[in-house]
């Protein structure tokens, strides 16, 4: 239909006599055509006229287009056909090669110009084959001209699909050439994929040929190369030689696959493979080196070994096993051998644990680069390290009848006197400056990390900044609060570091209170008031058992006593104050033949001294002790024992005879005296003046309610398991024994880890009570019951 | 050659003066605090009533508001704040 429209038009042009036919046309094209295919210089003219013919035969020839088609068929085949004779004149590989590449490229840029003149020849063709209502096919983009298509498929099926093998193997030779170490032209290589890559007239698929035919010969090329030759470089140069072998050599191919492959996934590919033949044939092989390189430290080539595991699917996973085997096995043995040490003093034993952690750490490091595979190894193998009970055990001690416990590790409550000697006033928080002291805070918090049990370091954290406050023996009161904020950041539970926080408050107001009650008596007392001071506390934050200790004060104390009650009768309305006369201590002046010294002492010492003041130089027995002080037996013998044996101290306060071994070994009618020889002895001589602490490490409670204390403990883990699975249920209302079992994990883990036989027991306390049930269907699941 | 008291700390405790040992209202114990605060002390102080009642002051002031008649949970009488103390 358009052509006879367009015929009726054209009618008026000068030619309209003559009928343009192809048979007329032809010899003028053809010459410019072979002139083109041969890449030899056509004029602009010719070039033209090219264009014209064309279009004026497709216009008055119907059949023009298919003979024109036809032609030009001939004529490429023609071509190509000589082309291929130059090819196949050359035998030798490399030469055939050069000789093709340069006929392809030659042919291929070609492939670009020559279709050109004939975009009327396809459309015609295009109309009479597709009849499509489109007239204008997208098709129209050079890449996809029928014309290329016929000169690549030509090309295809004359030349390339007779030699290709031919083509193919004598690239890989190259390649193979290249592995050996000579050299020769890369670009033979890259020409001989070009034309695979190039080739495809196969729209959808580009790279079909390519990939079927080059990129397969050559990863099997590598394959087989390789196959060979580790197995020839591992019985030769043993395991470690071959992983740098192994190593190197995965380099190499992925350099070389960049330049001789064409995508990325095919790239991908052949690194698949290589790292097939190369490392996972040999992983076993591998891998059995690595327990004896962590050992000897050998991180140069762990790391070697790592990088080439971390290729292969599952590869690190035995290195991970490995990694945790020894942490917890050098780690443990450490333990062992420093154990003498480390028990005795816990600054040494946190140092130990700190020394191994960054020991572990910088194998992690060097040796594996720090992947988080390996650090959470790292975390898991040192975590067991912390909580390991061999060398200390901490026996919570129970009620007969009640849960029994597993012994813990004493981890946590060394780690709270380790934090203590930081915060406190002592050598070490003297030696260090504030940062070092941060730094190692910070330490602190690093292994609490790892901690299981929390809550026994809390509690014993607790215990020395009670020690601390009420000693006023705190280094650095704002480290003291910081400690605090990085409990809470560290995940503390929020109550917990709330009731320290409060301590802290509380220690404030209680010193307003103290200077308000000095103002005032010394009003009435004089300046007698300026050596008494008080602390009242609140109960909620500090209380620990109810126990109240009986001791006579020493007369001038005793005195005063009621005036602080009444005292504070006037400032709070509606309380009371109960005395912890355990926790109060004092300084004292003594004086004998050598000199005159100050003591700090506990009230309870102070009673038992006092008992002096009316007959110095006598011998007092036990019983009279007894009677003086009104101390419990247990606070005299352990009062007593602190004052004739107190440790570092080279001449004692009291003396006493018989000799006994331990304070529960005295009976009532050991005697006591006070020293007259007494003396503080500094540098191994005798000061005539001097200050000296008696007080050791300050009781915050009795004998009777420190067994109470470690109870708490238990009893304390039992009401928070209960609170948990409680909270869990609210929520839930349906969960299954599993689930419960995790979740009430992760609600606890900062503050300790319940034992299985703990949170059953606690599921069936409280199905017996009726807060929760097993569903009737199914036992493994609980239901709340409100 | 006698001990001399240079200096002394003197350590206490404070408790509230309570006639009982619970809260009436929120039972909870006295040395506790009510069920809304966390720290018992000054934060969750006691009241006392002229009927001499004792309650934590932030339940009986909950139980004041929920009322018309401002009485006593405990003995139904006008509930007046106590000025003098025991």
């Amino acid at each position: 239909m358009a052509t006879t429209q367009i015929t009726s038009s054209i009618t008026k042009t000068p030619a309209e006599k003559n009928q343009i036919v192809f048979e007329e046309q032809w010899p003028k094209m053809q010459p410019t055509i072979v002139k083109l295919l041969r890449q030899e210089a056509v004029n602009r003219s010719e070039w033209h006229d090219l264009f014209y013919s064309v279009h004026q035969v497709c216009l008055w020839d119907e059949k023009a287009a298919s003979k024109i088609y036809k032609a030009l068929q001939e004529n490429i085949t023609e071509f190509i056909g000589q082309a291929q004779l130059r090819v196949l004149a050359h035998a030798e590989d490399q030469a055939l090669l050069k000789a093709y590449i340069t006929e392809w490229r030659k042919f291929f840029e070609q492939c670009g110009y020559l279709p050109k003149p004939f975009i009327q020849v396809e459309l015609s063709l295009n109309n009479h084959t597709t009849s499509s209502s489109s007239t204008m096919p997208k098709k129209h983009k050079n890449d996809d001209s029928d014309v290329r298509k016929l000169m690549l498929d030509s090309w295809n099926n004359q030349i390339f699909s007779n030699i290709k093998q031919r083509l193919q193997s004598s690239a890989m030779k190259l390649v193979r050439a290249e592995r050996n170490g000579e050299a020769f032209d890369s670009q033979l290589v890259i020409g001989v994929r070009e034309s695979y890559v190039n080739l495809c007239s196969d729209p959808d698929d580009k790279l079909k040929i390519y990939r079927e035919n080059f990129e397969k010969a050559y990863i099997e090329a590598t394959e087989s190369f390789y196959r060979l030759k580790s197995l020839e470089e591992l019985n030769q140069n043993g395991v470690q030689n071959y992983m740098k072998y192994a190593h190197t050599k995965l380099k190499e191919e992925e350099v070389r696959a960049k330049k001789y492959l064409e995508t990325t996934i095919s790239i991908q590919a052949l690194m698949d493979s290589t790292v097939n033949v190369l490392v996972t044939l040999y992983k076993d092989q591998i891998l059995c080196e690595a327990p004896g390189m962590i050992k000897r430290n050998e991180t140069d080539k762990l790391q070697l070994m790592y990088k080439l595991m971390d290729r292969v699917p599952d590869g690190i996973q035995s290195l991970l096993s490995d990694l945790e085997d020894h942490i917890i096995n050098a780690g443990l043995e450490d333990m062992k051998i420093n154990a003498l040490t480390i028990t005795q003093d816990s600054e040494k034993y946190i140092e130990r644990l700190l020394e191994l952690f960054r020991r572990f750490s910088l194998l992690v490091k060097t040796a594996f680069l720090d992947d988080p595979r390996f650090l959470t190894s790292r975390d898991k193998a040192y975590k067991i390290i912390v909580n390991d009970t061999c060398i200390f055990k901490l026996e919570l001690p129970v009620k007969p009848g009640v849960i029994k416990t597993t012994p813990e590790s004493r981890c946590p409550e060394l780690l709270a006197n380790y934090c203590d000697l930081l915060l406190r006033k002592t050598p070490l928080s003297k030696r260090l400056t504030s940062d070092e002291i941060e730094a190692r805070l910070k330490d602190v918090l690093l292994v609490l990390k790892y901690v299981q049990n929390k809550d026994v370091f809390m509690r014993y954290h607790k215990a020395h900044l009670t020690r601390r406050l009420i000693l006023d023996a705190s280094a650095d009161s704002e480290k003291e609060e910081n400690m605090v904020e990085w409990l809470r950041e560290v995940g503390m539970p929020a109550d917990y570091v709330n009731k320290l926080g409060r301590m802290f408050q509380d220690v404030k107001v209680s010193e307003d209170l103290n200077l308000q009650f000095k103002e005032q008596y010394r009003l009435t007392k004089g300046a007698v008031a300026d050596s008494i001071n008080i602390k009242i506390l609140n109960a909620g934050a500090w209380a620990r058992g109810s126990e109240r200790i009986n001791v006579s004060l020493p007369l001038e104390l005793e005195d005063y006593i009621p005036e602080v009650e009444e005292f504070y009768r006037r400032k709070h309305n509606g309380r009371k104050l109960q005395w912890y006369h355990h926790m109060a201590n004092g300084t004292i002046t003594f004086s004998n033949s050598v000199g005159k010294f100050d003591l700090d002492v506990t009230t309870f010492q102070m009673a038992v001294l006092f008992a002096w003041n009316h007959r110095p130089n006598e011998k007092i027995s036990y019983e009279n002790l007894k009677l003086a002080s009104e101390l419990p037996d247990p606070e005299l013998r352990k009062t007593l024992w602190s004052l004739v044996a107190f440790p570092k101290v080279k001449r004692q306060l009291l003396l006493y005879t018989p000799e006994v071994q331990s304070p529960k070994d005295f009976q009532e009618d050991t005697h006591f005296w006070v020293n007259q020889e007494f003396t503080v002895i500094k540098n191994n001589k005798v000061q005539r003046r001097g200050k000296i602490s008696l007080i050791g490490r300050l009781q915050l409670s009795t004998e009777r309610s420190r067994e109470e204390d470690n109870e708490g403990i238990v009893q304390l883990r039992i009401l928070r398991v209960q609170e948990a699975i409680i909270k869990i249920l609210k929520m839930r209302k349906r969960i299954s024994n599993l689930q419960l079992h995790n979740e009430l994990i992760d609600i606890l883990k900062n503050m300790f880890l319940p034992s299985k036989k703990m949170i059953k027991e606690q599921i069936e306390w409280l199905m017996e009570n009726k807060y929760m049930r097993r569903d009737d269907k199914d036992i493994n699941i609980f239901v709340y019951m409100a | 050659m006698k001990f001399k008291i240079k200096s002394w700390n003197s350590v206490a405790i404070w408790k509230w003066l309570a006639n009982d040992d619970k809260c009436g209202i929120c039972r909870a114990p006295f040395d506790g605090c009510c069920s809304d605060c966390k720290i018992p002390g000054d934060d969750c102080p006691l009241v006392w009533g002229v009927c001499s009642h004792c309650f934590h002051m932030h339940c009986i002031m909950k139980w004041l508001a929920a009322q018309q008649n401002q009485i006593c949970p405990m003995c139904r009488q006008d509930w007046a704040l106590k000025s003098d103390l025991p």
